[in-house]
Formats: C-alpha cells, sequence, structure tokens
C-alpha cells in the first residue's frame, strides 16, 4: 500500500463564494465524507492548511496583482474582476493557505515521508492567470507547485495533467514557452465551453514547442472518446518527456451528472483515468505524484468520485 | 464594424519607380503579398502582388532562364510596368459586410483603402476580416456557448437576454440560426462566464429548450 496524504482543512470553506454559486465550500465536507465513509481515513496521512510564503506565489502571479487581490479583499468587495470570482474578506487568507498546504505536501513527497497527496483545496487555480482571477481562480496552485519543485528540490522536468473538463488557461500560459514543464489538458473543445481555449493546434511557444499538449473532446463525448484520446496523446508524450515528477488538476465536472459541461463521463473514467497517471507514475518518477483540486460540483458524486481517487492512491484496486 | 477600425494602418508601399527585384525582397522580409504603389503626395496608383512579380519573371523552363540577360532586364524593370492599375477600393466608412461580400465577388486577398481624394489610408485583408470578425464573435474572451430553441416570434430575444442579463452575464456574441424546425429558431449567446448551470435552468423554467451543441452541429452536416 502506497503511504498516502490528504490535505483537507475546515479552513478551506471560509472561502465563501455568495448565495448561489456552483463553487461551494460544501463541495469540501462532501469530499471529506466520501472518503470517511470508504473507511480510507485511517489509511491516510490528513495533512493541514498552511499559510504560503509569498515568495512562491511571486514565481508565477505579479506582486502587484497579490496586493490587488489582498486590497479588493479586505475592502469588503463580493468579487475580483469578473463576477464569476466572488469572494469574501477571507478568501485571501484561505488562497495562500490553499498554495501553502500544497507545498508542504510537496515537500513531504520530495522528502520521501509520503508517495503522493490528494489536496481538496478551495479555491481551485488553474484559469488565475499572471494578472487576473479568472473562472472562480485567485492563484494558480499547480503551476505555483510546479516551480516551487524545481527551485526547491531541482526537478528537472515537471509533467501536469489537467482532466477538469474545463481547458486551463492559465497553466498553458505559464509554461508554454518553457520545456522543463510539459502541460497536458483533456478538456470540452473551446468553441463550447469555458475558458474558449486550449485548441489541438496549440503545442506550446518557441523553446517550448511541443511540451504543451491539448485533447479537446466534444460536448456529448464520454468514457470511450476519452480514453481513445489519452491513448493517443498523452502516454506517448509522456513516454517521450520522462516527468521526474507528475501534478494532476483534478477536476471531476466532466461526469455525467455535473452540470457544468456537455461531457458525459462515469465514476468509472476516473478510476481509470487515475490509475493509468499512477502506472505513469511508477514508471517515470518512483510513484511520486501530487494530485490539486480544481472543479467538479455535483455534490451528490463528489464523495464517490473523491473516495476512488483516493483508493486509486493508496494502489488499492 | 467599420473598415476604418479594422484595417492595417501602418504600411509598406513602394513608388512606381522601385524596381521589382527590390519589391519582391520587401514581400518576402515582411511576409505580405500584396503592396499599395503610391505617389509623393501618398494618392494610390496600383497594386503590385506576389503573383504581379512572379509572372513578371523568366519561366524555369525557357533557355535563358538566368542568363545575364535576362538579369539585366528584370533588374531594370519597374513595378509600374506590372502592377494593377484597374483597382477596386474601398471606403473607410465601408461596413465589414461590404467587404465581406467584395472578397466573395472578387476573390482578391487584400483590398487598399482610400479616401475620397484617392489617397491611400490603409489596407484590409481576408486576415484582418477573419480578425474582425473573430472579435466581433467574442472569440478569445473567456466564455461558453449556450443553445436555446425559441418560438419563431416576436420577443423571444429579448426574454432571453432579459433571463442572462438578470443573472449578471455580460455576452461576446450572439447567433441566430433562423430555420431550425417549423416554427422554431436556434439561438447561441456566447457567455462571458464560468458559471453557466444557473442560467441554463432559468431558461428552462421560462419554457425554453437547452439544446445540445452536437445536435446542432450533426444536424448542419450535408446529408448523405
Amino acid at each position: 500500500m502506497k503511504r498516502t496524504g490528504f490535505l483537507y482543512d475546515e479552513r478551506y470553506q471560509y472561502h465563501d463564494t455568495g448565495s448561489y454559486h456552483p463553487e461551494t465550500s460544501d463541495r469540501l465536507p462532501a469530499i471529506y465524507r466520501g472518503i470517511k465513509e470508504g473507511g480510507l481515513l485511517e489509511k491516510v496521512t490528513l495533512l493541514k492548511a498552511k499559510h504560503a510564503n509569498i515568495k512562491w506565489i511571486e514565481t508565477i502571479h505579479s506582486n502587484q496583482y497579490i496586493r490587488r487581490f489582498e486590497e479588493v479583499c479586505l475592502c469588503g468587495n463580493s468579487c475580483f474582476g469578473s463576477s464569476d470570482n466572488q469572494m469574501c474578506t477571507e478568501t485571501f487568507e484561505t488562497a495562500f493557505l490553499a498554495v501553502g498546504g500544497i507545498l508542504d505536501a510537496a515537500r513531504r513527497v520530495m522528502e520521501g515521508e509520503l508517495d503522493n497527496v490528494f489536496c481538496a483545496v478551495r479555491p481551485p487555480g488553474h484559469h488565475a492567470e499572471h494578472e487576473e482571477a479568472m473562472g472562480f481562480c485567485y492563484f494558480n496552485n499547480v503551476a505555483i507547485c510546479a516551480r516551487y519543485l524545481q527551485i526547491e528540490f531541482g526537478i528537472k522536468r515537471v509533467g501536469i495533467i489537467d482532466f477538469d473538463v474545463h481547458h486551463g488557461n492559465a497553466t498553458q500560459h505559464s509554461f508554454e514557452s518553457d520545456p522543463t514543464v510539459f502541460y497536458y489538458s483533456i478538456h470540452e473543445h473551446p468553441s463550447f465551453s469555458f475558458p474558449g481555449t486550449g485548441r489541438e493546434f496549440d503545442q506550446g511557444i518557441g523553446e517550448g514547442l511541443g511540451f504543451t499538449k491539448n485533447s479537446p473532446a466534444l460536448p456529448g463525448h464520454g468514457d470511450r472518446e476519452y480514453k481513445q484520446l489519452i491513448h493517443r496523446d498523452l502516454i506517448p508524450a509522456f513516454e517521450q518527456f520522462k516527468p521526474e515528477m507528475i501534478l494532476v488538476s483534478t477536476g471531476f465536472d466532466g461526469h455525467e451528472d455535473d452540470d457544468m459541461s456537455g461531457i458525459r463521463l462515469s465514476t468509472e473514467w476516473y478510476t481509470w483515468m487515475m490509475e493509468t497517471i499512477m502506472d505513469m507514475a511508477e514508471k517515470y518518477c518512483k510513484g511520486r505524484l501530487i494530485s490539486i483540486l480544481e472543479g467538479g460540483y455535483c455534490i451528490e458524486r463528489l464523495p464517490e468520485l473523491a473516495r476512488n481517487h483516493i483508493k486509486v492512491l493508496l494502489g488499492e484496486k | 464594424m467599420f473598415v476604418s477600425k479594422s484595417m492595417t494602418k501602418k504600411l509598406i508601399t513602394v513608388t512606381g519607380e522601385t524596381d521589382i527585384l527590390e519589391v519582391g525582397k520587401i514581400m518576402r522580409d515582411n511576409k505580405i503579398r500584396h503592396i499599395p504603389v503610391v505617389d509623393d503626395a501618398n494618392i494610390l496608383l496600383g497594386m503590385v502582388t506576389d503573383r504581379d512579380i512572379r509572372s513578371a519573371m523568366p519561366s524555369v523552363a525557357s533557355e535563358n532562364f538566368d542568363s545575364k540577360e535576362e538579369r539585366d532586364k528584370l533588374s531594370r524593370l519597374k513595378v509600374k510596368e506590372i502592377m494593377t492599375t484597374d483597382l477596386v477600393t474601398v471606403s473607410p466608412m465601408y461596413t465589414l459586410q461590404d467587404v465581406l461580400l467584395l472578397f466573395e465577388k472578387y476573390h482578391y486577398g487584400a483590398f487598399p483603402v482610400t479616401n475620397d481624394k484617392g489617397v491611400l489610408e490603409g489596407i484590409i485583408s481576408i486576415r484582418d476580416l477573419l480578425r474582425a470578425f473573430g472579435s466581433v464573435m467574442g472569440i478569445g474572451n473567456p466564455g461558453a456557448l449556450l443553445g436555446i430553441v425559441a418560438d419563431d416570434k416576436v420577443g423571444q430575444m429579448k426574454k432571453i437576454v432579459d433571463i442572462i442579463t438578470a443573472e449578471n452575464i455580460s455576452m461576446g456574441s450572439i447567433l441566430v440560426a433562423r430555420h431550425w424546425e417549423e416554427g422554431k429558431r436556434a439561438v447561441f449567446p456566447y457567455l462571458l462566464t464560468h458559471n453557466v448551470v444557473r442560467v441554463k435552468k432559468k431558461l428552462q423554467e421560462a419554457g425554453y429548450e437547452i439544446l445540445d451543441p452536437m445536435k446542432w452541429h450533426l444536424d448542419q452536416l450535408p446529408k448523405k
């Protein structure tokens, strides 16, 4: 059995998105409940939130942006930029706790204390650009984690797999010129779905050409098409890239019962996807893997999806 | 939606006295295929394209290709001798729709834009037009596409827009397929939001059918 960490902290619920918003704090207790009811809490190492050092956030976001976020938040504004980004006075601190918790998890994996971790954090991150909050996201958790691993632990090749149903525009933008971070995303086609980026022909820029890969899927597509795309695009790309560490942007919003997209994935597909990623982590990264929560809004489905996710991380069949 | 907003204004021009080898080099260096030819007062005299240049070159199949004689002849050849003078020009106040129809009619790659005195103000190419329509459609702004079936009668669009506006959602664009099924049309608003769940519910509660976008896609494919 693997040594799996589970980052969970009630303080991640303090980011309040108002009376109606899909990215609600109820998502986290639903995830916790699923893991608890599966009898898995005893098998994982529970990790708590930590406040991040701002220097790591500055590897992806400008200091000016961070200060603006702080000001807008502490002044009591209900949103930051677009009205998608609903917030409360705790949002800024919660976003720091999300990054800090993830970096602490990454350190534990690098120091050999844990094999892998599932970080059930809020707010999510993959839409947050260098200078702009977007799509419920404020700090790009996964991108910051990739830079932290490179700078603090000298990891040369980081592979990011993003299976949230929406394209991680900001993660792509962070690394599209960088051949040391491979960004792979599978998502609903950008002509139909937010944020309207992530075309098949986006493959990186300059030195980073060939180190970005997108697999857009059409609305109505599900397990069969997603599996074909993973076999065609992801597996050969990572075979060539050979990441030393795999980070996963985990979004459960492509599930058929989730209203946020037209993609129709089953619960079983998510298990298959994580097993496939775990195989790659074993093959290339000594099993090291960090999974970071992005979207997933169907409260009724989150418990089983999170439970299965942890089971795969633990190596349970 | 006017040409003046979408045309290229930073222009590379030549005079009629420029030799064609020089023009060919300018085209290659700047990756352009159309160059307006102007006089000292920037009055448009003609257009020269990469195709005009190629046509003026000796055929590789000819015997004296690349002979000294041919090279001398080419170096003496001036733009004014090969340029097109029978021009279709457009006004800066033409609309993008005008230009789209002109592109369809003439099969040219670009039109020079002149004012009523014949002074060159810009050039509008198919690329400029594509960029302008992309911008009008909201492509490039983060958003999501909805498909809504509505009765083909007056007032439906207002109701739909009201529901979207009440959710505090901005629209990047709105496209309409007029002929859907008997008495129906399909409306495709591009919403500048990540949060489409509640607006979908509100539209359904108001009696609208939310369309599977793929159904629309497949229905548009040519029938066998």
